[in-house]
Order: C-alpha cells, then sequence, then structure tokens
C-alpha cells in the first residue's frame, strides 16, 4: 500500500470517529473536540492526495491546509466564547433539543 | 521501514482520537486531542509537508489546547454535577451513521487515488512558474502570490472571529486564566526564565517569517509563536486584560489587512491585476506583507485566548 493510500484510510477512519462523536456526546466542549476531528480527517485527506504521486508534492493542498488551520482555530476560539456565555447564562452544558 | 513507521502513526492517531471521543473523562479527552495535535504534527513531516508540521505543533496543539483548557475550566462545575450522558439520538444509530460516513469517505477517497493524475494541475502550474512570485518557496509563493486572496480572506476570518467573540464576550473579570497580578507567589524561576524565553521566542518568530521566503516558514508559523509567547505573558500575569483596545492594538489588529488589501489594490496599477505584485518588488512587498500579517495572527490569538478586549503590560 502507498503511504496516499494508507493516510487517506486513516483520514476516512478518523471521520468516522469524528461523526460518532458529534451525534454520541452532546457535551458542548465534546461536540467542539469532535468538530475538530473531523477538520482533522479533511486536512489528512487532502495532504494525503498531495502526495499521489511518486517524487512529486502538490504545494496548493498545503496551502489550502495551512489556511484551514487557523481558520479552525479562529472558529474553534469563537465556539468556545459562545458555549462559554451559553453555561453562564443558563447553567447548561449541552442544548436543550439533546434533551433525551 | 517508512511504511512501518507510517503504520504505527496512523495507529496512533486512530487510537488516540477514539479515546478523545470515549473516554469518561471531560479532562482526559482535552488532553488527549493535544496529544492527538502534536501527532498530526508527525504525520504532516511524514507527508513531506513541514510547514503544517510547523503550523500545527504550534496552532493546532498549542494554542488550541490552550483555549480548550481555559474553556474546561469555565464549564468545569456542570461537568462535576452531572455527566449530561450520550445524546437523545440511540448510540446504535451514532455508530453506523459513524461506519458510513467513514466508509464513503474511504470509497471515494480510494476511487480518486486510483484516477489518473491530470498531467496539469494548479500545484504543477505553481511549481513551474515559481520565479514569477518572487520568492523561493513554493508554499509561500501559493500562499502570498497565486493565492493571495485566500490568504487575504483568512486573516479576515480571524479578525471577524475575534469580533463575534468579544459580542459574546463575558465579564472582565470572568475572562480567560492568568493571576491578577505578576509575581504573587510565582516559583522562583519564573522570571529568569520569561527573561531568556520571551527575547528566543521573537527571535524565533523573527527567523520563521524572514526564512518563509525560501524554506518552511512564514507568516503563519510566525504568528503562531509570537500569540503562544503572548499566551505565556498572560499566564504569568506580564499581560493584563483590559476592557478597551488601545489605539496600538486597533492598529496592529487590521494594520496587516489593510497592508495587504491596499498593495493588492495597488497592483490593478502597477502589476497586471489585483493581488499581483510588480515583479522587481515582489519579494520587499512579500516580506513587508508577512510580517504585517505575523502580527495580525497573533495578536487576536493571544487575546481570544485572553478572553478579553485588550492587554496592558504590567511589571511587577
Amino acid at each position: 500500500m502507498t503511504q496516499a493510500g494508507l493516510y487517506t484510510l486513516a483520514a476516512s477512519a478518523l471521520a468516522g470517529i469524528g461523526v460518532y462523536g458529534l451525534l454520541a456526546r452532546r457535551h458542548l466542549l465534546r461536540r467542539i473536540l469532535a468538530v475538530n476531528l473531523l477538520g482533522n480527517a479533511v486536512f489528512l485527506l487532502l495532504v494525503a492526495f498531495a502526495r499521489r504521486q511518486p517524487g512529486y508534492v502538490d504545494p496548493v493542498p498545503h496551502a489550502m491546509v495551512l489556511t484551514g488551520i487557523v481558520v479552525a482555530v479562529s472558529a474553534t476560539a469563537f465556539a468556545l466564547a459562545l458555549a462559554r456565555r451559553y453555561y453562564a447564562e443558563t447553567g447548561l452544558d449541552h442544548l436543550p433539543e439533546d434533551e433525551g | 521501514m517508512g511504511l512501518a513507521f507510517d503504520l504505527l502513526l496512523a495507529g496512533g492517531l486512530l487510537g488516540l482520537a477514539l479515546q478523545v471521543v470515549a473516554s469518561r473523562g471531560l479532562f482526559r479527552s482535552v488532553v488527549l486531542f493535544i496529544a492527538l495535535g502534536l501527532l498530526m504534527a508527525l504525520a504532516w513531516a511524514r507527508l513531506a509537508a513541514p510547514d503544517l508540521a510547523l503550523a500545527e505543533a504550534a496552532i493546532g496543539a498549542g494554542l488550541t489546547g490552550a483555549l480548550l483548557l481555559s474553556a474546561y475550566r469555565a464549564l468545569q462545575p456542570a461537568e462535576e454535577a452531572a455527566d449530561p450522558g450520550p445524546a437523545a439520538l440511540p448510540r446504535w444509530g451514532a455508530l453506523a451513521a459513524a461506519v458510513l460516513s467513514g466508509a464513503l469517505v474511504a470509497a471515494l477517497g480510494w476511487a480518486a487515488l486510483g484516477l489518473e493524475a491530470p498531467a496539469a494541475s494548479a500545484g504543477r502550474e505553481a511549481l513551474a512558474r515559481l520565479g514569477e512570485s518572487g520568492v523561493k518557496s513554493p508554499l509561500t509563493g501559493v500562499l502570498l502570490g497565486f493565492r493571495a486572496i485566500d490568504t487575504l480572506a483568512e486573516v479576515v476570518v480571524l479578525l471577524v472571529a475575534f469580533l463575534g467573540a468579544r459580542v459574546v464576550a463575558e465579564p472582565l473579570q470572568r475572562a480567560g486564566p492568568g493571576p491578577s497580578a505578576p509575581g504573587s507567589g510565582e516559583p522562583v524561576l519564573t522570571a529568569p526564565l520569561l527573561r531568556l524565553v520571551v527575547p528566543m521566542g521573537v527571535i524565533v518568530a523573527g527567523y520563521l517569517l524572514w526564512s518563509g521566503g525560501h524554506q518552511p516558514g512564514g507568516a503563519f508559523q510566525a504568528g503562531a509563536v509570537l500569540a503562544a509567547l503572548g499566551v505565556l505573558l498572560r499566564l504569568t500575569g506580564r499581560l493584563q486584560p483590559a476592557a478597551a483596545t488601545s489605539p496600538a492594538e486597533r492598529l496592529a489588529l487590521v494594520g496587516g489587512i489593510v497592508l495587504f488589501s491596499a498593495i493588492g489594490l495597488a497592483g490593478a496599477g502597477t502589476a497586471s491585476a489585483v493581488l499581483a505584485y510588480p515583479e522587481a518588488w515582489a519579494y520587499p512587498l512579500i516580506l513587508a506583507i508577512e510580517t504585517g500579517l505575523a502580527v495580525a495572527i497573533a495578536l487576536p490569538l493571544t487575546l481570544l485566548f485572553s478572553g478579553s478586549a485588550g492587554l496592558r503590560w504590567r511589571e511587577r
């Protein structure tokens, strides 16, 4: 198996784990972690594809992922600020529509 | 040998990810997520993406981790009171959705890998015309030359995230961690260590910024190192949160975007297109933009961690 193939498989498993975390847990912080796992899966997929041809590394996906890492941390920081404010207002650490 | 290492790394990544999702304690999940970020950095290095490894180690693992731990402490009482338990969706439903989506990604990825790679791609074009970008590093050439619009938009996203976080921010006394006064009961070695680490950090950031022109490095990595220094100074009380953003901070927040946009717009007249640079000036202009961007990345990230509108220096 090639390196690109191996990391493509790893990325798909990571995406599956992320989806599971997003659906199966309802603590807000855990959901934010799960979304970050999904994001990492997408990054891994892109970078694995940049390496699919031997002896050539595509710089364009790398640039997209570098941009993506900064956007991901921005979105995470905003989501965490939202979660903190939500907890301060309601005392809840999960969304009411998730009440089982 | 190489593939065995990749196998171990992929296994480690997946094992950690499983623990992040499945472990009972929230603190454990957060810490394992930070460890996962470090393994991701190793994976980027294995996949011939040293720029990403640098950025991931500093931003993905370091800053995201600091933000998560700070938020964990703010949300902690809730977790101790009652574990909210699983979501309304039954566990088998979540598991089925997870397995199906993982299989979908795997099938699509496998099919795409099987296709013959196109002879002409944006990446090959960028590599072939790297000389026109004014820099020698392919990644910097793409980020600030061929796809400058993405980079500009990304810094705007960061600023918008900071502004959004300000809108929903809690009062200053409930802002992020860190002592209210420097030097109160801190270990003896903190001050001498900071005196060593902070100047070194600034030098490392400057080096990363400079090296972006010809080797791995650049505005993102330099900005991340500067933001890490900001977090360090905030945690040791040297930087105190403030309720207002000072004029200098405002300038630093928007300066990179304004400079980038101004040079980009000037490109319509002096070069071939908007966000193109006149060829003789390309390298100095890119370096100037990168310096502005590094500051425009570092300051919002530090302020997002601090949970305040501004920061004030406070000598002990």
